[in-house]
């Protein structure tokens, strides 16, 4: 059973090369089945540049969905994840729409959503993380500050990457 | 230090648990007019209508309080507030003193004055007592009055329940604080394909029945039924402290440290007017998650953080049967009569629909049914950060070679807005 100290996963879109083993590995370990749709990560793949993104929970410190969540359905494990209990959700997707990112995933069986738990029944790394080692676009790191800074640095890429015409 | 709140709901007991989570120390105290420990009444549509079990509905269990040494007083409805004696009393005599006094009374359902409104068959929704009843009462017609999110979902409801349902809205479209009429126009031919009758511009006149309600008239028909539900809107609980000398206007007015107008004394959630976190303008979004955020920083200051409140905002899912849809920020009718130029996107694919209002080159709101809808959290971060949406169109060429996958949610926005690659 994992703690607080369980690493968190961190998404390096510029080596994504939309491959999917990481939607494969993600509904085998929770599901039993290679079934991309019952993935809780994705992949948005974006034609005419280079770009594949790998969308999966942030687990965000101050999670908006947890906020308006109507059942109050959406509950942190000990891990830092951000779940949704089964039992409580009503399949509204409130959260899904009130993520920054969109990451709730509905289940096309239950209607419900899910996420990311850091592979929380697991005691190996995400599978995903394990899925994705040829390539290196999803790491295992060890802290949310760890996360915060890499995020910054790649913020500053976006920035440097785009830098519009004032309109 | 003696904390005392008024009202045991959302935003009471976050300032409750957020204090005790900071300090073992401070006297804690929650009155509560109602008679349970804190329960969610946006869960309450999902009991009715068998979705969750009744217990799904409680947000804590009374072994928290005594848990975390939170006094929770049940069953004592504040009525007055003695700002100079530093006390409050009940409706049943008693007087509780304090050093800081928290309002988080919220609102309460506006009953409007019509003529049988007393019937027996005549239900709400807002309150878990309300919805107690409306639960164990045996019918199979009902009427809602009001098509606002609760009237809705309580709509709904009943219909799982096997009622015949029909929803009066008396303006002249579906969910009109939180929709535009081009997407509500699509939500009401939703709920009328799920047997929902929705009959909009149209006026509940009277209640009839004796023992029973058995019709309700309106200014254009009489329809039969054996239930009828009230959710004409919540009106936040002014009275209380507009009686003790606090500033009120339509909801009990704070700065941005959450404090009235008497030191001292603090207020959040729904009993609150407030500003807008995006436009500064003062508004009233009286939702859950403005319930939580302002509690917190109503803690905050308790605990003697000078936080400031940046305001509230309006995000709602609207969820029936197979319909999923999403409002946040304004709708087009509140921008309407603004100054500054408005350009309304608008997408519209079979079951899908996007409407995204854009003013002076920024995202100020948006609606979404089906597909659109998943990634409607991308506009909201663009309203947040002030995204230039020309701006967007005219780097397109830039976005989509940028070389790089980091600026994606300005490819996927341009995308959703209908820009190709």
């Amino acid at each position: 059973m994992k703690t607080k100290t369980t690493p968190l996963i961190l998404v390096d879109p510029e080596k994504c090369t939309a491959c999917g083993l990481c939607q494969m590995a993600c509904s085998m370990v929770h599901h039993g089945i290679l079934s991309p749709d019952r993935a809780r990560i994705r992949v948005l793949r974006f034609e005419g540049g280079r770009g594949n993104v790998p969308l999966v929970c942030q687990a965000c410190q101050d999670a908006p969905c947890i906020k308006t969540c109507p059942m109050n359905a959406r509950r942190r494990l000990d891990n830092q994840a951000v779940v949704t209990d089964d039992e409580r959700c009503i399949g509204c997707r409130a959260c899904a729409y009130i993520c920054p990112f969109g990451a709730p995933v509905v289940n096309p069986d239950s209607g419900k959503t899910m996420t990311c738990d850091l592979c929380a029944e697991e005691d190996a790394q995400p599978w995903c993380v394990k899925a994705c080692r040829d390539y290196g676009a999803l790491t295992s790191v060890g802290s949310g500050e760890t996360v915060a800074r890499k995020s910054r640095e790649r913020a500053a890429q976006t920035r440097n990457a785009y830098k519009p015409k004032k309109a | 230090m003696k904390m005392l709140i008024v009202g045991n709901g959302i935003a009471g007991n976050e300032v409750a648990f957020s204090l005790r989570r900071a300090r073992k120390d401070f006297e804690i105290t929650i009155l509560s007019a109602e008679h349970v420990p804190e329960y969610d009444p946006c869960s309450l549509p999902y009991f009715i209508g068998r979705d969750v079990p009744r217990d799904a509905v409680f947000r804590r269990r009374l072994e928290d309080y005594s848990t975390h040494g939170i006094e929770l007083v049940l069953g004592q409805r504040v009525t007055a507030i003695d700002p100079e004696a530093r006390r409050v009393s009940t409706e049943q005599g008693l007087t509780y003193g304090f050093d800081r006094l928290v309002l988080a009374h919220g609102g309460s359902l506006f009953i409007p004055p019509i003529d049988g409104i007393d019937t027996q068959g005549v239900h709400s929704c807002k309150q878990l007592a309300a919805a107690d009843r409306l639960d164990q009462y045996q019918g199979s017609a009902a009427v809602v009055i009001g098509s606002g999110a609760i009237g809705i979902e309580a709509g709904e409801a009943l219909k799982k329940r096997g009622y015949e349902v029909t929803i009066i809205e008396l303006l002249d479209w579906v969910l009109p604080a939180l929709f535009d009429p081009e997407t509500s126009r699509r939500l009401a031919e939703r709920m009328n394909d799920c047997g929902m009758r929705v009959l909009t511009a149209e006026k509940v006149l009277r209640i009839e029945g004796g023992e029973r309600v058995s019709a309700v008239i309106t200014d254009k028909r009489r329809i039969p039924c054996d239930t009828v539900v009230i959710a004409t809107g919540v009106v936040p609980g002014k009275a209380l402290a507009q009686t003790a000398g606090i500033e009120v206007e339509r909801g009990i007015r704070v700065n941005e440290h959450l404090q009235t107008s008497v030191g001292g004394i603090y207020a959040c959630g729904d009993c609150i007017e407030t500003v807008d976190a995006c436009t500064g303008e003062d508004a009233m979004f009286q939702l859950k998650h403005n319930a939580l955020e302002q509690a917190r920083v109503v803690a905050r200051n308790l605990l003697g953080e000078p936080a400031a409140y940046p305001g509230a905002y309006a995000f709602a899912r609207a969820h029936f049967f197979d319909t999923h849809a999403v409002t946040f920020g304004k709708t087009t009718r509140a921008t309407q009569c603004e100054l500054g130029q408005l350009e309304i996107i608008e997408r519209d694919e079979g079951e899908d629909y996007l409407r995204v209002i854009v003013k002076e080159g920024l995202v100020v709101g948006g609606q979404a049914i089906g597909r659109f809808a998943d990634f409607i959290g991308l506009f909201i971060g663009a309203m947040w950060r002030k995204d230039n949406i020309p701006g967007i169109r005219e780097n397109w060429p830039l976005i989509v070679r940028a070389g790089s996958a980091y600026p994606w949610t300005f490819r996927k926005l341009g995308e959703l807005i209908g820009l190709k690659a």
